[in-house]
């Protein structure tokens, strides 16, 4: 059986998400990426925001999700984590 | 008579250094750990790999330190009468020796046993009765040598079985890597159990133990280029 997503893992696929796509991405394209609900992103994107590691602009009436230079360091620190996690089986 | 040392002559010093690459690479993977503990404090067992290492490297602390006391044999004069004498002393007593054997073998064997049990998980076995098992038999037993050696080798070979199995499940280099190196760390365990046969053993097992821990080394460095390149590999 599959391991339930940590929130490391799941901020780490919103990360990834927005990387994949050239750094920006519409709001509910994150959402099926990162594989969350309305109510999970929310609350994960309010926090991302927070500490500052991605930001909302409006484009066209469109909204964007951009990932900061903070938020690539990030998700590199947290690939290398899980990497380190899986290769001593923590 | 009561034995210390099993290192060739000619090998004095450079298995010391042996020892101090073991410390680096075991305190680099304990610094690693930490630091991602602080990332995710919920996974609990980033500290006690963390721990586990950081034991391990004390350990080799210890050996080096009291191998250097031993190792430090300095030149001292003195005159009876007319005649002045040259000749080779050590300045310790064999009490701080023997302690600092005693606490090189318990620490190894603390942190080894942390590892085990972090990755076997036994029930109702507790983790303080193990770890009174082992001072008391690392200091009473007289053979208390092979009793290390061998414990050693017995939580390694459990422990490599562990990374083993992991490198089996996800086939990853960086897991092959792992299982290697601590199969390399655990064989230099069955040539330090020979060392009183001959002394060319100690050698092998200080030579096989580097290669050891140069395997863990690489293991970190591939760690930590997967965990950067990941991104850019995907993207390709």
């Amino acid at each position: 059986m599959a391991r339930k997503r940590e929130r490391s893992d799941i901020i780490l696929d919103m990360l990834n998400a927005i990387q994949h796509n050239g750094g920006m991405i519409k709001p509910t394209r994150l959402m099926y990426k990162a594989n969350l609900s309305h109510q999970q992103m929310k609350l994960y994107l309010e926090e991302l925001m927070q500490k500052r590691l991605v930001y909302k602009v409006r484009e066209d009436n469109h909204e964007y999700i951009i990932i900061t230079d903070l938020g690539c360091k990030f998700a590199e620190k947290l690939r290398q984590m899980k990497e380190f996690e899986k290769t001593f089986g923590l | 008579m009561f034995r210390l040392v099993y290192s060739p002559t000619w090998f004095y010093g450079k298995d010391l250094l042996i020892d101090v690459v073991s410390v680096v690479v075991l305190l680099l993977i304990a610094f690693t750990s930490v630091k991602y503990y602080k990332l995710n404090k919920r996974n609990k067992n980033y500290l006690y790999l963390a721990i586990a290492f950081t034991l391990m490297a004390a350990s080799f602390l210890f050996k080096i330190l009291t191998n250097f006391s031993i190792y430090y044999i300095v030149l001292e004069t003195k005159t009876f009468g007319f005649i002045t004498l040259v000749y080779k002393s050590v300045r310790y007593s064999n009490l701080p020796l023997i302690i600092g054997f005693l606490m090189y073998r318990v620490t190894m064997l603390l942190g080894l046993l942390l590892l085990y049990k972090m990755y076997v998980k036994p029930e109702n076995t507790s983790f303080a009765i193990l770890a009174y098992l082992i001072l008391v038999s690392s200091y009473f037993s007289r053979h208390a040598y092979y009793m290390f050696h061998l414990t050693a080798l017995i939580f390694l070979c459990i422990i490599t079985f562990h990374y083993w199995k992991n490198y089996k499940r996800l086939r990853k280099p960086s897991n092959k890597w792992l299982a290697y190196s601590f199969a390399l760390i655990t064989l230099s365990q069955v040539f330090f159990v020979f060392v009183r046969i001959n002394e060319l053993f100690y050698v092998t097992a200080e030579l096989v133990q580097l290669t050891g821990y140069a395997g863990l080394l690489i293991t970190l460095i591939k760690v930590l280029k997967k965990g950067k390149n990941g991104e850019k590999a995907r993207k390709k």
